[in-house]
């Protein structure tokens, strides 16, 4: 069977290509799938960190962490679309009303 | 593994055999293309607008709630599985999961988010429910 | 080769490729279509790992409900092009501040991330038993993990809320 670290390095490269989407693109849906992909990476180490301690844990984690980026879909996507409507725009820097 | 072997086939078969129709089809039929035969299908009607029209925010609210749900049933599996060992401690657990879960149903409900029906309907509960 | 190990390397490679490919497209319709293709690919690699129900519950909820929720919302909005101020086809790393600075900080990440994980050896050997069934799943979740488990259905409730709440046309603002 592949080491646990050879899944413990993919994870590492998804959560590192996911990291890079939400800094480099300017988009919310790219930069919302790009935080999908990180909690993918995160949901692979748990998986593998359970199996290789041999417990259900990590599996059950798996779930709470896909519900919890079930929520942050629907509710980011919401407020994407209420941006929308707001502005005609996708690119987070139309919003920098609050930043100063 | 030897189950997922014949799962495995399975996807390549299902995948090839789509692939295999699109490739095959795209080199043996006949083209001869007219400005009809090019036109976007609408149900034999001339077609209308453009296919780039925005959607009505109602698919997203359906899909919302089917995304909600599928968790749902995606916990209730499990507890189905094991279903004899966890007895009524379990079941009891699994009545008050549904039970918020129904509140956040009727919510959406009564706020119209689920009504495809004309604008009268929605606009009657609407004023029911004083928005 | 043996074939598990080629099977790692297959999906890890389509894994890695279709994610790269999410973050690089410039249409959101594309970057949803790949990244179902990524979440298949993970979806093997949990096979691999002897938790074939969490492989399932990967293609239902994720490629079957979230993907379709993003791909709704694309074409609900409909602006399939990313409007900036510069020019697209530079390399992120030669654009403008802070965007540059994310880059860079991404790709020092990944390098650490995989220096420190190789550094480490080849200690990380999987044991032979696998809790692969479902029934073991249920019976720890609805025991240990019963208070995360009910917090979850109001976090769902509140979910549910705020995005009808949010998503309304009729909604205040």
């Amino acid at each position: 069977m592949v080491p646990l670290n050879y899944y413990l390095v993919l994870s590492a490269m998804l959560f590192a290509i996911g990291t890079a989407g939400v800094f480099v693109r300017r988009n919310l849906i790219t930069i919302l799938l790009s935080i999908e992909i990180m909690l993918n990476a995160v949901n692979l180490t748990f998986v593998a960190f359970g199996r290789a301690l041999g417990s259900a844990d990590g599996q059950i984690i798996v779930f709470f962490v896909m519900t919890v980026a079930a929520a942050e879909a629907a509710v980011g996507l919401a407020i994407v679309i209420g941006l929308f409507r707001h502005r005609e725009s996708l690119n987070p820097d139309s919003w920098t009303a609050l930043k100063w | 593994m030897q189950g997922w072997l014949s799962i495995l086939i399975m996807i390549a078969l299902g995948a090839g055999f789509a692939l295999i129709s699109v490739v095959l089809s795209s080199f043996l039929g006949p083209r001869k293309p007219t400005p009809e035969k090019l036109a976007p299908y609408e149900c034999g009607m001339p077609p209308v607008g453009d296919a780039r029209e925005r959607q009505s925010v109602k698919f997203y609210l359906v899909a919302m709630i089917f995304l909600l749900f599928d968790i749902e049933i995606a916990f209730l599996y499990p507890w189905a599985m094991a279903l004899r060992d966890l007895g009524w401690n379990g079941f009891a657990q699994v009545l008050l999961f549904i039970a918020l879960l129904l509140a956040g149903y009727v919510y959406v409900w009564r706020k119209g988010a689920l009504d495809w029906g004309g604008d009268q309907a929605t606009a009657r509960r609407r004023s029911t429910i004083g928005d | 080769m043996a074939p598990e190990t080629l099977a790692f390397y297959a999906f890890g490679a389509v894994a890695v490729v279709a994610s790269l490919l999410v973050i690089a497209q410039r249409n959101p319709i594309y970057s949803v279509l790949l990244l179902i293709a990524s979440f298949g690919a993970l979806s093997g690699l949990y096979v691999l790992l002897d938790a074939p129900f969490v492989a399932v519950i990967q293609i239902i909820v994720y490629a079957g409900a979230i993907m379709v929720l993003f791909l709704f919302v694309v074409m609900l909005l409909n602006a399939p092009h990313e409007e900036t101020e510069y020019d697209e086809r530079v390399h992120p790393l030669l654009r403008p501040g802070p965007m540059r600075f994310g880059a860079l900080l991404a790709l020092v990440l990944a390098g650490e991330l995989s220096w420190a994980l190789t550094r480490s050896g080849d200690s990380g050997r999987f044991p032979a038993g696998a809790v692969a069934s479902v029934r073991a799943i249920g019976r720890s979740l609805f025991t240990d993990y019963a208070f995360p488990f009910e917090v979850t259905s109001i976090l769902i409730l509140v979910a549910m809320v705020g995005a009808v709440l949010l998503a309304r046309r009729e909604g205040r603002g």
